[in-house]
């Protein structure tokens, strides 16, 4: 364990205040965690007033003051006041969720004043679970939280870069470095192997059909994690994958207007250059590999860097403001957000405008209704920019002119290439010659109406209506002859549409009630319907008439430019009618159980296979609550649990039961132009749902006053009837049909905690930690009729989803080595040399050439991953620092490999500057670039781009201020000020340490290269030539008043 | 609103597909037509598919692998730079495309003609599925013939299992016969230009009938897998399938409809003359429409669909540099990337022999072919890119002017010679200068894996490059040629050679129906002139005659091979003739050529071994991936030799 734990005297403060005699007065009211009204009634004592606040001077509204040992009890207003009427010598417990219960004595009438520590544990929290909320406490199922305040101490556009390295088996990687790109999100790893194996996202309750890019981190309350089956199985269908819960934020009931602005500001700044060579490094290998010769527009003595020539400082901007308040009886929210990053690339942009709004009202005793509504207008520009465009430009071939204008192009040894630099594409991009834009409009609605029914004590009746809408909208145009060699190549346009129409009604009857007070019984039951449609339109045109029309009249255009290819052109509608039923037991806080059932139908089946019923259970035991326990003042709660559940992956696309023609467009002679149809998918009207089961242990604890908490987990997933497309055999006449087939186990270990190590008090030094690490270890477990291998896919059984499949580079060929010719005949001294796997001879040689047999399975997963977050404060100030780490595992960059074309080692365009072999220096890691090639690249060049996948990165190290500690000393208005570093540093990253460049990967395996991967190695996330990574300084301010 | 989403719920989990077809729509007549329609598409997945189109001919007497190849190129060399396996790309296209092709003809054939399709445009589906198990089983031998619901079924299951039929079995089951329905049912002109004909069907049934007959002869022992008796499940001999052979492309000759030979060979080439009356089944592209062209036309990927094959016969021409000033104290790309029938796009993957430009176009005056099919000439474009200079300075330090001859390919060993020495490096691509030439010579002897005359006849061409150099990076527009007119007269003249009985051809080719005298209205068509390619000027000559006269008394095999590798040289027959013939190894055992440096000036003799286990080609890997089965089962399914 990395964290020491020191302790530090905790002085407890008492209260100074003397009261004086008072009637003591028991008033009704709302607790912040419940809508239940209690009785009452009045009594004689003490009027205790006080003001309840946090560590900071922030005042805690909604915090339960209460008389210990009865059921009288006041809670704090929005400015954190609060009124109570107690009996002398009697003991208030104030609480609130967050923070640690203090208790004070009541020894006279008058004011008081409480200062409430957040809680180092958060055991007290209430966590969303779907369909509810439930305190963590009596959470049997394995949930991670984050609160939106902890997730914003990483500023970002959204929030699947805030989650990053936050919760143990949230795996979070990147898939690109475009402005406004979310990230690929696994939970507990990836388990089907060619359905998605994206979690369910739910916002507000309602399940979320757009993108984690849509909502503005700034709005978002909480999010919660489903990991585990017995949690997600109130997800059926859906719940294989993990369910993420987004919350978004409310008004307070009885709050006061409020306005607060949340901003922030900074550039954006290279983090790594990607590695060329200069000019004279160029030369040196243009010699070297003795195949290509300067072409006309390239010299020696040239040395010239397209990067620098091509890069700009990009900034990243955030605005939010946000009103809120409430009544008695109701509360609302309302906000705006702006977000803008102009990236490093000339152009290249997102630009986010997002407007929310929610209301709750109570209507009476009974009713209550609510919307929430979170809308968005988001622009991505400019990203048919991209650095692939220059990087492996020759740094020998200047772009000027010898009267320092700009060349058009400029001829290397392989062809003329279009000339790039910033200034060219910034023109290009304001005369409206070159543009790409994609604008998205989404809108997600929820909106919920609830009765108490009357006569039933605890009984509710909900129903929620989520209603949303999504549309994007892409338009690019590129001038005749921009960005290709051919001055008259012919101006493009094209457009595309889509629309997502979604919606969800739910009805929702739940009992809540506590029996004899020890036993609580909460059961829900759920009939929901819920439908989506989407359709796509798209098209383009060739030689459009005039610059002016750019994308926006493709009509324009010759009728025979213009394309509207059936391909582009998409439409589908599914439908998911479900029953879930869910109790939910527990006795005296310290024996709980919680058992599932849902059923579920989906459109997408063929009738007769559409429902399915997923059941769960789980089961907890709160030792900590035990009798024996009372005494054992070092552990303040421990909890056990266990549980088991199924759950299943429903993404198959719409209509894959029918069978598909596929079009192919065809011309007979110039002018006949037809479209021929074939069946390239079989109808399967056998296909069912891949459902996994999953076994889950859990151990939460705290410790030593609440100052160490944590969870540890143990889980097994096993995963069936796999939805996988099955490569037919050529000889069927069709390539594949979606099969249920094969199988796949994930099984790993999950451990957070967390701790304040120093705790000084509110004017002191104090010092939090925290820590998440886990595994999971993946593996096909069996393929499509007991198949070991799927070469074209790369699946092996007993090896994990990604696992390679190529030769292992040992080294290189040395003078010394014996044999290099009956191991590749035709092999040169200083080329790559690979495991070899075959028999030897008696006299040693091998027993046969080196070839396809040699090839090796190699496992790509890391071997465990995690994140840290720590952080110091003094008196107004705060440090903070949080980070990822991963180790082991084999990242992918295609820069090093054969697929980027910028390690041919060939010098037919600018190659990464690697040490590699000559006559001279044969000590190095690189081969010989005169060695033999296999295509364009050195023989086995893929094995190049295989490195160490381990990496250690701080993702921001934050510096703030409060305000109100010194400057401000009125308690409404608010201020605090911060600055951040994003992306400061990376250690114990082999990649880096090469190539100066950030580990993360930035592209899917099919993006991003000269020659990608094939679209089935796409799950393969690689470091490709994606706008690079930046390094952020950012200043900003929260402010509220 | 409970009572609304109770009512919904049915509905909800309906499917109705709005963008998409399921193959319900091959019930209907648009459907039948759509799916034949298909059936022509996908000729562009294979002819013009630069990979498939490597394997037909690197290896052979035609090609090996240039300087830029990959181990695609030098597997299918046959020498010791690579071998072909199960897992080569270039021999697993024809399986990997023909099957869904050949489902897709069943399809149509069985609702089709539940639907009362006209027989006519189901003809054209027998045509496409005998078509589709003619490559089969030339390139493989015996081929299933039942997909997964019975032989020549529509199969709709997804079935992991597979038996291969026997070559007899293929040929008389379904072959045959779907070219005799074909024959008789197809219209004499096509329905759409680029339509199949009983031409087409005459041709490919007579072309059958004699590989079968080779088959079954099986003179030089050539083993066949799966293991058949070389028997005729119908009861004829080798002579008798010969002798149909002849009568079918005789019939076809004295028949020829629409169909007719070019006046000259120049004309059959020109890109301008495309889809001419003597190309009886091409796969058809277009420069007006991407979409229906199937690839872009600006910037093509090197893949099917597009037509990509010519890149590859296509050495970097860009490389050549002439001087910017007589002393050469600067240098310019004179010839640059165009798109023009003589240059197009540079791969640098295949290379000819130098016994292609010495021994098969030994005569390069009287017969045509040799100017018809290659560049050997590459002229100064450097004023299409926007280069306004009058005058570069080239060999030897002469001034040279837009158009002028650059570098150019000597038809034979020059009495001087070549100064490769001083110009070498300076033309950068090793050619030499000749005493008083402006323009750079390489010698025949002088042709090597980096330098050689370019493929014309299949070059690419485009009507839209205007004042400039075009877009020579798409793929090539034009059709991509299958099957012409005048293999009519090869067929024929093989089956003679091969014995069987000759009566004299009527009609617009008359001639006394021997294989010399089918052989001489090609030659004859070869010794007409109308324009010097590589000269770039008129030229009108007949030199028919002397063609004529040139014929040896005795037309046999290895001389029609010979025939047939100047007529068809570079467009993607020679392996399968090879193979038919049974004279692969005999004609390809070695050849000459040199090195991939710039310096190499010396040519390389290099030895093939051709075993006669090759003369089938591997079953490809992702079929026996795809298969259920033991690992023995699968080794039996696979042709023997190959592991």
């Amino acid at each position: 364990m990395f964290m020491s734990i020191s302790i530090v005297a905790q002085k407890q403060k008492s209260c100074r205040n003397l009261f004086r005699n008072m009637r003591v007065l028991a008033i009704a009211l709302f607790t912040s965690l419940s809508f239940f009204s209690m009785s009452v009634y009045a009594q004689t004592g003490l009027k205790v007033t006080g003001k309840i606040v946090n560590e900071s001077g922030e005042p805690v509204p909604n915090a339960s003051v209460l008389i210990k040992g009865t059921s009288t009890g006041a809670s704090s207003n929005a400015e954190g006041n609060f009124e109570i009427m107690a009996a002398p010598k009697s003991t208030l417990e104030v609480s609130s969720v967050g923070y640690e219960t203090k208790e004070l004595q009541v020894k006279q009438a008058g004011n008081v004043s409480v200062t409430l520590r957040s809680a180092a544990s958060s055991m007290t929290d209430v966590v969303v679970v779907g369909y509810g909320t439930q305190r963590k406490e009596a959470v049997t199922g394995s949930v991670a939280s984050i609160n939106g305040s902890t997730l914003r101490e990483v500023p970002a556009p959204n929030i699947t870069q805030s989650l990053q390295g936050r919760l143990a088996g949230v795996q979070i990687s990147q898939t690109s470095t475009k402005p406004g790109a979310t990230m690929q999100i696994l939970i507990r790893g990836q388990r089907s192997l060619t359905a998605s194996n994206n979690p369910l996202i739910v916002l507000d309750g309602i399940p979320f059909p757009g993108s984690l890019s849509d909502l503005d981190p700034n709005n978002v309350k909480s999010v919660d994690v489903l990991k585990d089956a017995s949690a997600t199985a109130i997800y059926g269908s859906r719940g294989a994958n993990g369910v993420i819960l987004v919350t978004t934020d409310k008004g307070q009931k009885g709050g006061k207007a409020k306005i607060s602005y949340n901003g922030y500001y900074g550039p954006q700044t290279l983090f790594a250059r990607y590695p060329m060579m200069n000019g004279p490094e160029f030369v040196a290998l243009r010699k070297a590999s003795g195949i290509y010769t300067n072409g006309t527009d390239e010299a020696d003595n040239v040395n010239t860097d397209w990067q620098d020539l091509n890069y700009q400082t990009g900034s990243i901007n955030s605005h939010d403001l946000n009103l809120s308040g409430g009544s008695e009886t109701g509360s609302y929210n309302v906000g705006v957000g702006y977000y803008q990053n102009q990236s490093l690339i000339p152009t290249q942009q997102y630009t986010r405008y997002a407007i929310r709004t929610s209301v709750d009202q109570q209507v009476g005793k009974l009713f209550r209704f609510g919307l929430t509504s979170n809308n968005n207008y988001n622009i991505s520009e400019g990203n048919q920019v991209g650095t692939g465009n220059f990087v492996g430009m020759s740094p020998i071939a200047s772009p000027y002119n010898a009267d320092g204008s700009l060349k058009r192009v400029v001829h290397l040894a392989l062809g003329d290439n279009y000339v790039f630099t910033k200034d060219r594409v910034d023109s290009l991009s304001d005369n409206g010659l070159w543009l790409n834009e994609t604008r998205g409009f989404a809108t997600y609605n929820a909106i919920y109406g609830e009765v108490k029914i009357p006569w039933v004590e605890g009984l509710k009746y909900r129903m929620n209506l989520g209603l949303d809408f999504i549309q994007g909208n892409n338009g690019n145009y590129k001038a005749t002859g921009v960005n290709s060699s051919n001055v008259d190549d012919p101006s493009t346009a094209g457009i595309s549409n889509s629309q997502t129409y979604h919606w969800t009604a739910e009805n929702v009857l739940t009992y809540d009630r506590t029996f004899a007070q020890k036993s609580n019984l909460n059961v829900t039951a759920l009939y929901s319907a819920e439908q989506q449609k989407y359709n796509s339109s798209s098209m383009s045109a060739k030689n459009i008439p005039s610059d002016d029309f750019q994308f926006y009249n493709i009509g324009q255009a010759n009728a025979t430019d213009i394309t509207v290819s059936p391909g582009g052109q998409s439409y589908n509608v599914w439908g998911l009618t479900s029953w879930m039923g869910r109790i939910m037991y527990s006795y005296d806080n310290r024996y709980m159980i919680s058992a599932t059932v849902r059923s579920d139908a989906s459109s997408r089946l063929a009738p007769g296979h559409q429902w399915h019923t997923y059941p769960a259970v789980s089961v907890g035991w709160n030792i900590a609550n035990e009798g024996f326990m009372k005494n054992i003042t070092l552990v303040n709660s421990l909890k056990l649990r266990a549980g088991y559940g199924q759950t299943s992956n429903q993404a198959i696309n719409p209509y894959q039961t029918l069978g598909l023609l596929s079009t192919r467009p065809y011309n007979f002679g110039e002018t006949n132009y037809q479209t021929g149809y074939y069946v390239s998918q079989l109808p399967n009207p056998n296909l069912g749902w891949e459902y996994s089961e999953t076994w889950n242990y859990g151990l939460d604890f705290s410790l030593l006053k609440n100052r160490l908490s944590g969870t540890i987990e143990y889980y097994i997933t096993n995963t069936k009837d796999l939805l996988q497309s099955v490569g037919l055999p050529s000889t069927a006449g069709v390539s594949s049909y979606v099969g249920n087939v094969g199988q796949t186990q994930n099984k790993g270990f999950e451990l957070s905690l967390n701790g304040r190590i120093i705790d000084g008090g509110r004017d002191g030094f104090t010092w939090d930690a925290g820590v998440n690490f886990y595994t999971n270890h993946n593996e096909i477990v069996a393929l499509a009729s007991g198949a070991q291998k799927d070469e074209g896919n790369g699946w092996f059984v007993g090896h994990n989803i990604n696992s390679l499949f190529d030769y292992q580079k040992i080294g290189l060929w040395q003078e010394k080595d014996a044999n290099l010719q009956a191991y590749e005949p035709g092999g040169k001294v200083g080329m790559i040399k690979v495991k070899y796997t075959g028999d030897f001879n008696a006299d040693g040689t091998p027993a046969r050439v080196i070839g396809a047999d040699d090839r090796q399975i190699m496992d790509a997963d890391p071997k465990y991953y995690g994140g840290f977050n720590t952080r110091l404060a003094y008196k107004g100030f705060d440090f903070s620092l949080v980070g990822i780490f991963q180790h082991g595992g084999i990242l992918i960059s295609s820069l090093y490999g054969s697929g980027g074309y910028l390690n041919n080692l060939t010098s037919r365009n600018n190659n990464v500057n690697v040490d590699y072999w000559t006559p001279e220096h044969t000590d190095a890691k690189y081969p010989n670039p005169a060695g033999p090639l296999s295509g364009d690249n050195p023989k086995y060049g893929s094995t190049l781009g295989y490195f160490d996948a381990s990496y250690l990165k701080f993702r921001t190290a934050s510096i703030g201020y409060d305000f109100n500690r010194s400057l401000i000393k009125s308690s409404t208005f608010r201020l605090r000020g911060y600055f951040t570093v994003q992306n400061p540093f990376v250690m114990f990253s082999p990649y880096n340490k090469e190539s100066g460049m950030d580990p993360e990967t930035n592209s899917y395996g099919n993006e991003n290269a000269a020659v990608p991967l094939s679209y089935n190695m796409r799950r393969f996330l690689t470091i490709g030539t994606n706008t690079p990574s930046t390094r952020n300084y950012i200043v900003g301010i929260n402010l509220s008043f | 609103m409970s009572l609304f989403l109770m009512i919904g719920c049915s509905k909800i989990l309906d499917e109705q597909p709005r963008a998409t077809f399921t193959p319900e729509y091959f019930k209907t007549v648009n459907g039948v037509e759509g799916g034949i329609t298909s059936l022509y598409a996908h000729l562009r997945n294979i002819y013009g598919q630069a990979y498939y189109y490597n394997a037909c001919l690197t290896g052979t007497d035609e090609n090996t692998y240039a300087q830029s190849a990959d181990g695609n190129f030098k597997d299918m060399d046959m020498s010791d730079a690579g071998q072909v396996s199960s897992t080569s790309f270039p021999t697993s296209i024809p399986w990997g495309e023909s099957y869904s092709d050949i489902n897709n003809a069943s399809g149509i054939l069985e609702n089709g003609s539940a639907v009362g399709i006209n027989p006519s445009l189901l003809a054209e589906a027998h045509f496409f599925r005998a078509f589709d198990y003619f490559l089969l089983v030339q390139t493989y031998g015996g081929v299933p013939l039942d997909l997964g619901a019975g032989e020549l079924k529509f199969n709709i299951n997804p079935v992991r299992t597979s038996t291969r039929n026997t070559v007899p079995e293929v040929y008389t089951k379904a072959i045959f016969p779907d070219l005799l329905t074909a024959i008789n049912d197809l219209p004499d002109v096509g329905r759409v230009i680029g339509g199949v004909t009983k031409t087409a069907a005459r041709l490919y049934l007579s072309k059958a009938y004699l590989t079968y007959a080779w088959w079954l002869q099986n003179p030089n022992s050539i083993p066949t897998y799966p293991a058949a008796d070389r028997t005729d499940p119908d009861g004829h001999d080798a002579a008798w399938y010969f002798q149909q052979a002849y009568d079918i492309a005789t019939t076809a000759i004295e028949n020829p409809a629409s169909f007719a030979l070019q006046p000259t060979y120049y004309d059959v080439n020109y890109a301008p003359n495309d889809r001419n009356s003597e190309i009886v089944l091409y796969a058809d592209h277009t420069e007006s429409s991407e979409q229906y062209n199937g690839g872009s036309l600006s910037y093509g990927s090197g893949g099917a669909p597009d037509n990509f094959a010519v890149w590859m016969l296509t050495w970097n021409y860009t490389q050549i540099r002439s001087g910017k000033d007589a002393s050469w104290s600067g240098t310019v790309s004179s010839v640059q990337r165009a798109a023009t029938q003589d240059l197009g796009r540079p791969w640098t993957r295949m290379a000819p022999t130098i016994g292609v430009i010495e021994n098969t176009f030994a005569d390069k005056t009287n017969d045509s072919r040799y100017d018809g099919t290659f560049v050997t000439v590459f002229r100064g474009n450097w004023q299409l890119a926007g280069d306004a200079t009058q005058t570069y300075y080239n060999a030897n330090g002469l001034p040279v002017h837009p158009g002028d001859p650059i570098l150019t390919f000597l038809d034979e060993e020059p009495a001087t010679a070549i100064d490769y020495s001083t110009w070498g490096s300076k033309s950068n691509v090793g050619a030499g200068a000749l005493p008083g030439r402006a323009d750079f010579v390489i010698s025949p002897e002088g042709i090597s894996r980096l330098r050689y005359p370019g493929l014309w006849k299949l070059g690419t061409y485009r009507t839209d490059n205007g004042e400039g150099l075009g877009s020579p990076n798409a793929g090539t527009t034009r059709p991509f040629n299958i099957a012409k007119f005048s293999e009519l007269f090869f067929i024929a003249a093989e089956a003679a050679a091969k014995g069987a009985s000759t009566t004299a051809v009527s009609g617009l080719y008359s001639n006394d129906g021997t294989a010399k005298g089918l052989i001489n209205i090609i030659r004859a068509r070869a010794g007409m002139w109308r324009f010097d390619n590589n000269g770039n000027t008129t030229k009108i000559e007949d030199n028919s005659a002397a063609m004529i006269a040139a014929t040896p008394a005795n037309v046999d095999v290895n001389y029609i091979l010979a025939e047939r590798s100047r007529e068809y040289y570079g467009e993607g027959y020679r392996w399968y003739d090879l193979v038919r013939t049974q004279k692969w190894a005999e004609l390809s055992s070695t050849y000459r050529i040199g090195g991939a440096g710039i310096g190499d000036h010396t040519p390389m003799t290099i030895t093939r071994s051709i075993e006669p286990y090759e003369y089938l080609r591997p079953i490809p890997q992702g079929q026996l991936d795809g298969m259920e089965g033991t690992d023995a089962e699968k080794d039996a399914y696979q042709n023997p030799g190959y592991n």
